[in-house]
């Protein structure tokens, strides 16, 4: 496991964000959301090696990738917990996400930044994200098990909560390597 | 993307200075301990650039490319495979929220496919066995901008349509959509109307059993489209609100000596935009609220004028629905009731007494079903499943007078028993028995193959 500051990164990408009107909330706007009291938000990656992404796949989940970007959320220097945004396929189009983490490896909040589908825009909903916070890795986070479909929505639910469940896991790993605190 | 093709080079040097300083290391005869920590000092600046060049390729190979001209919808775990971007809006996009780990531009064409192949045994007139190339659709979605889309389906229902064949081509859906604010949507064209609870979700992973059922095929016309303009609202509560003015149906195609009214009243006079009559147009407004996870309540209503300016006497197609799905845990339930009436059909059906088919004035349907999440493992799923209809496309004529006016059809009711099994995310095997009450001729066993993506 191997945290590296990807400031370069950041550096390049930093332009204005555009208003699409299928854009609910910036990655910035969402983290400042799920933790309102941070002060900063760090850039890290997160990198698993082949034995962590097998330990994934263990898990039945698919590691798709060794880097995972992430914002650490901080109030005087102190770690409040983590924000990683992520794409999924709904049906066709990429539906945009971000996952609050809190410092016990928890979800604190599921936002969708930006959905593109004809249909089932629902997944927006908060009642239906509220179905997320609390759980964590040793949760069963699946649809029709502990996470309720949309009717019509069925594909972008599952890919949703396919992601969220990956996400949660691959935090859940930093944090037993001792990385993430 | 510009940074990472610099760190390429920079890799190739350090690799080589590395080799080189081992090997100028022992020609300078250091000491072994200077030589291991000029390693080590060498090793980790190695690693470093390791993991910022893995990054960066990630984030390269992450960013779909919009300038692709066709890409298949790509499974839910390859969205990094997608090919990398080579455009300046591409890198833009992906660089629009630092960190952020995928671009705000999904792939700009996407083509999209649904397929059903059915076999169908009647159990007591099995000689009228059939397997057919149900229906096979190809579609494309292709994205102008962020906000404006057009959709399309192009189906062939039977395998092959001639002249001299059973099949039909057909343009199911072409629409544009454009999104005007995170609310309310404008689509317009040839769409879907949004009725009941499978005209809009008709594709085979979609609904359970191998034939769609029968309350939303003879009562509701699925796939039921009309060409026109219509409104969406999508609302924080839950709320889906559609609303707009189609084209409408055309009752001077009725055929009243064909029986097909009987089956499908309102399927038999569809127009399709084919060349549709297009003097009466009709309103339509649809309500969905999802607001609790796991149920949906609705209710549609659908009005027209439907005798197109072609004859003296006016008529007016009515059909409204309401519905609801329920799907807590394992369990899926849904119910559906629907009613369609067609006002002054006295006057057209006095021009067509004698005949076997005769306008019927109502015609409702009613179902329950329930489907449960039996097993699965990975991607497999088998799901049984029951439901039961009820339904009559001829509930009551209008008065034509004593002797002349045709008794209202005995509702049919069937009972379906059967399972889904999905065998990937998109790819079902469906089996069932059907049992119908008045025309025990029709019980059949059904199996069927379907795909969606």
């Amino acid at each position: 496991m191997r945290i590296a500051l990807a400031a370069s990164t950041i550096a390049v990408a930093v332009m204005p964000a555009s208003a699409f009107a299928v854009d609910y909330m910036s990655a910035e706007q969402a983290a400042k959301l799920m933790f309102p009291d941070a002060d900063a938000f760090d850039m890290r990656s997160v990198a698993l090696d082949a034995s962590q992404l097998q330990q994934l796949n263990a898990q039945g989940i698919h590691g798709r990738s060794a880097n995972w970007p992430l914002r650490v959320a901080k109030k005087a220097g102190a770690t409040l917990g983590y924000v990683v945004t992520d794409d999924v396929v709904g049906k066709v189009e990429l539906i945009s996400y971000a996952v609050g983490i809190a410092l016990d490896g928890s979800i604190k909040q599921v936002e969708i930044l930006a959905y593109r589908e004809s249909h089932g825009y629902e997944i927006k909903l908060p009642a239906w994200r509220k179905q997320f916070v609390g759980k964590d890795a040793s949760s069963t986070l699946r649809i029709g098990e502990d996470i309720a479909n949309i009717s019509g929505a069925t594909l972008s639910c599952t890919h949703v909560t396919d992601g969220v469940r990956r996400i949660v896991a691959v935090i859940a790993l930093a944090r037993r390597g001792g990385v993430l605190t | 993307m510009n940074n990472c093709l610099r760190r390429l080079p920079t890799k190739a040097v350090l690799a080589a200075s590395l080799a080189f300083a081992a090997s100028g290391a022992f020609a300078q005869t250091a000491t072994e301990a200077e030589l291991a920590r000029r390693l080590d000092a060498l090793a980790a600046e190695l690693a470093n650039v390791k993991a910022q060049l893995a990054q960066m390729q990630q984030k390269q190979s992450q960013a779909p490319a919009p300038v692709a001209p066709i890409a298949a919808a790509p499974a839910p775990a390859s969205v990094e495979a997608a090919a990398p971007a080579t455009t300046v809006e591409a890198a833009a996009a992906s660089a629009s929220t630092p960190g952020y780990s995928g671009s705000l531009f999904g792939p700009g064409t996407v083509l999209t496919s649904y397929g059903e192949l059915n076999y169908n045994r009647p159990t007591r007139q099995n000689q009228n066995a059939t397997a057919d190339m149900r229906r096979f659709v190809l579609g494309y979605q292709h994205r102008f901008d962020e906000r404006t889309k057009v959709v399309t389906e192009l189906e062939v229902e039977h395998g092959v349509a001639s002249a001299s064949d059973p099949g039909e081509v057909e343009v199911e859906q072409a629409y544009i959509e454009r999104q005007v604010t995170p609310v309310w949507a404008v689509r317009g064209g040839l769409f879907l109307m949004p009725v009941g609870l499978l005209n809009e979700n008709h594709e085979p992973t979609a609904f359970y059993g191998v034939e769609r059922n029968f309350v939303e095929t003879a009562i509701i016309p699925s796939t039921w489209r009309e060409g026109g303009v219509q409104v969406l609202g999508n609302f924080d509560n839950g709320l889906t609100v559609q609303g707009g003015i189609t084209t409408s149906f055309d009752l001077n195609k009725w055929d009243a000596t064909s029986t097909e009214g009987k089956e499908s009243p309102l399927g038999s006079i569809h127009q399709e935009l084919a060349l549709a009559k297009a003097h009466d147009l009709a309103g339509f407004g649809a309500v969905n609220w999802r607001g609790i996870p796991g149920l949906l309540v609705g209710a549609s209503l659908f009005s027209g004028e439907a005798s197109q300016a072609q004859t003296v006497e006016k008529a007016r197609i009515t059909l409204w629905d309401v519905h609801a799905r329920w799907t807590p845990g394992h369990w899926d339930f849904s119910t559906l009731y629907t009613r369609a009436s067609i006002s002054n059909t006295a006057a057209f059906n006095a021009k067509l007494v004698g005949n076997p088919t005769l306008i019927p004035k109502t015609f409702d349907g009613f179902y329950v079903q329930g489907a449960y999440k039996l097993w699965s493992h990975e991607d497999y799923a088998l799901a049984p499943f029951a439901r039961w209809e009820q339904f009559n496309a001829a509930k009551s004529y209008a008065d034509l007078g004593p002797g002349l006016t045709p008794a209202g059809a005995r509702a049919e009711r069937v009972v379906t028993v059967g399972a889904n099994f999905q065998v990937s995310q998109g790819i079902v095997v469906k089996a069932d028995y059907q049992r119908f009450r008045e025309n025990a001729d029709l019980n059949r066993f059904d199996l069927g193959l379907g795909w969606s993506f």
